[in-house]
């Protein structure tokens, strides 16, 4: 299992992910705002999303996790 | 004894020194995956070119039964010889020896040839794999660390010191390589720290692993520890050899130029694409910096840690050169605790060694935050201006896309001593960004419109366009030339050249006292 945190702090603007989809390392799961930029959040680890801890909109800190890959 | 007698003891003597604690113990050694002390140093140094002092040196103590265990050397292996032809100073811990534990003599022979190392004006190589203390000697170890210690600080910014952790490294052992200017440490066989999984577990009930505590990833990403992590001893001795490719002797030479087979009036328009025109969106610094440089050959410097800054050498027309820049790919490139201390450290150790510094930027600002607060981003941030500030080696500045408020002025702006200047067309120089001006400047009048998402939009637009550029900055002064990006390598080489014999200095002190 492993987990996708978020970088820093920061607003969710896009969830490119589903539960049950399979990420490759490197792939880009979320866009978070930040410092009044797009920044690209990938997955460290190849594997199917079993969980999506976030909303699109929602505020988060940083080192939140986000979305736990199995 | 006639002379082939003293002869043949002297071989037996050097035979007997060779072998450290003896085969078993190197067997061990090489079971971890490890070289031996001798066998360091006969990969480092250029074949046949190792000058050994101090080979028959023991220990002196006679407690604890320790008059029984003697090992010519003492558990360190001392001398000078030459890499790339370049001379060097260096000590290899032997832990086949005591467990390179240090005693009182193994810490003199380490100071000799730091003392040797001072005099002469050549860099120090320390290979770590020690211990600690060696315990039978009571407080005398204590001393010998201390007298290291002491050359260490006499040596930083005299000589380039720099410290391979091949094994254990722990407890005050530490300090030695913390003062030193590069720490290299080999992945899963090297470890530092103050006190070790024991004592912590022992005092704070927490568990943690050797390598989860002081292993090199752990220096190289959390801590900002070390600078280098590698695979093998081997690929660690590669490491010191290329860095010693961008440094001088000392601190009164320069770096060695070399002949450049790498067009200097090489274009790219490439270049012109890298940075997005849309400043929200991303990118990665490296591809400017790898476009440009000789060879298109970085060799970045504690790339795992704070990766929102980017350090490290390179050439550019053969003369060496250290590269700051900020990452926009990571935390939009703000600066952070890390990221100043980061900066700081590598621009003063250009400056120290007559290196000089190409500084390309693309800051929003410094990272809002209580913790950064809390953790004192006032201090540490002031660390970057105390550094370029003091700096007077050549200081050749690009901004590619966002100067911002305070992190304008830090990244090696007009202001703080920047040589030449320039910025890409792409550049937004400005007290702040577009939205947060707007709501300020413009308070009352957004508040009092009919529609004021709509006015406060326009005015964004409006001050995008007039201030978010680089002009205001041109018109001033403060940028010296806005350039076309395909042109940046020729535009730093005919910077760099120019300023090749820039002499400058700052009012004499005693020593400054940049915040700590």
């Amino acid at each position: 299992m492993s987990e996708i945190k978020a970088p820093m702090a920061g607003k969710i603007i896009e969830i490119k992910i589903k539960v049950g989809d399979s990420v490759k390392e490197g792939d880009e799961v979320i866009i978070l705002e930040a410092m009044k930029m797009e920044l690209p959040v990938v997955a460290e680890v190849s594997g199917k999303v079993s969980a999506i801890n976030c909303n699109k909109g929602q505020g988060v800190e940083g080192e939140s996790v986000l979305v736990v890959v199995e | 004894m006639d002379i082939k007698e003293k002869i043949a003891e002297l071989e037996r003597r050097d035979r007997e020194a060779e072998l450290g604690g003896g085969v078993k113990r190197i067997e061990d050694q090489h079971a971890k995956g490890k070289m031996t002390a001798r066998e360091r140093i006969d990969y480092l140094l250029d074949k046949g070119t190792f000058q050994e002092i101090d080979k028959f040196v023991v220990h002196r103590c006679h407690d604890f039964g320790m008059e029984k265990k003697k090992y010519p050397g003492d558990g360190v292996i001392t001398g000078y010889g030459t890499i790339d032809g370049k001379l060097v100073f260096l000590f290899s811990q032997d832990f086949t020896v005591l467990g390179g534990s240090l005693s009182g003599p193994f810490g003199e022979k380490v100071c000799k040839v730091m003392d040797l190392a001072i005099k002469n004006g050549a860099p120090v190589i320390g290979l770590n794999d020690s211990g600690g203390a060696r315990i039978q000697e009571g407080v005398v170890s204590l001393g010998s660390y201390g007298e290291i210690f002491k050359r260490n600080v006499w040596s930083s910014g005299v000589v380039p010191q720099i410290s391979v952790i091949m094994g254990p490294c722990a407890g005050g052992a530490v300090y030695s390589p913390a003062l030193t200017d590069f720490i290299i440490m080999v992945k899963k066989t090297s470890n530092m720290f103050i006190t070790g999984p024991d004592v912590i577990k022992a005092v704070t009930s927490e568990e943690v692993t050797p390598e989860e505590l002081g292993g090199a990833m752990s220096h190289n990403t959390k801590s900002g520890v070390a600078h280098f992590a590698e695979e093998s001893d081997q690929a660690a001795l590669d490491r010191v050899k290329r860095l010693l490719e961008y440094l001088p002797r000392n601190c009164w030479k320069s770096p060695r130029s070399i002949v450049c087979t790498d067009n200097p009036d090489r274009t790219d328009e490439a270049l012109n694409e890298v940075v997005p025109t849309n400043p929200r969106m991303p990118y990665d610094i490296k591809d400017i910096i790898l476009n440009v440089l000789d060879h298109h050959e970085f060799m970045e410097v504690q790339e795992h840690f704070a990766k929102n800054m980017v350090v490290g050498f390179g050439r550019l027309k053969g003369m060496v050169v250290g590269i700051v820049a900020n990452q926009p790919k990571y935390l939009a490139g703000c600066l952070d605790i890390n990221a100043s201390v980061k900066c700081a450290r590598f621009v003063r150790t250009c400056d120290a060694f007559n290196i000089p510094l190409v500084t390309f930027v693309d800051v929003p600002g410094f990272l809002p935050g209580v913790n950064q607060e809390y953790g004192g981003i006032i201090k540490h941030g002031s660390k970057i201006i105390y550094a370029y500030c003091e700096a007077t080696v050549p200081k050749v500045t690009v901004v590619t896309r966002k100067a911002y408020g305070g992190a304008y002025d830090v990244m090696s702006s007009k202001h703080h001593g920047g040589d030449i200047n320039y910025a890409y067309p792409t550049a937004e120089i400005a007290v702040m960004g577009p939205e947060g001006a707007v709501n300020i400047v413009f308070r009352k009048e957004i508040l009092e419109a009919a529609d004021p998402d709509a006015t406060r939009q326009k005015l964004i637009d409006d001050y995008r366009n007039n201030f978010a550029s680089p002009f205001k900055a041109a018109e001033l002064g403060y940028i010296d030339q806005i350039i076309y990006p395909e042109y940046t390598r020729p535009k730093l080489i005919r910077a760099l050249e120019m300023l090749k014999d820039k002499k400058d200095s700052i009012p004499a002190r005693r020593h400054g006292n940049i915040p700590l």
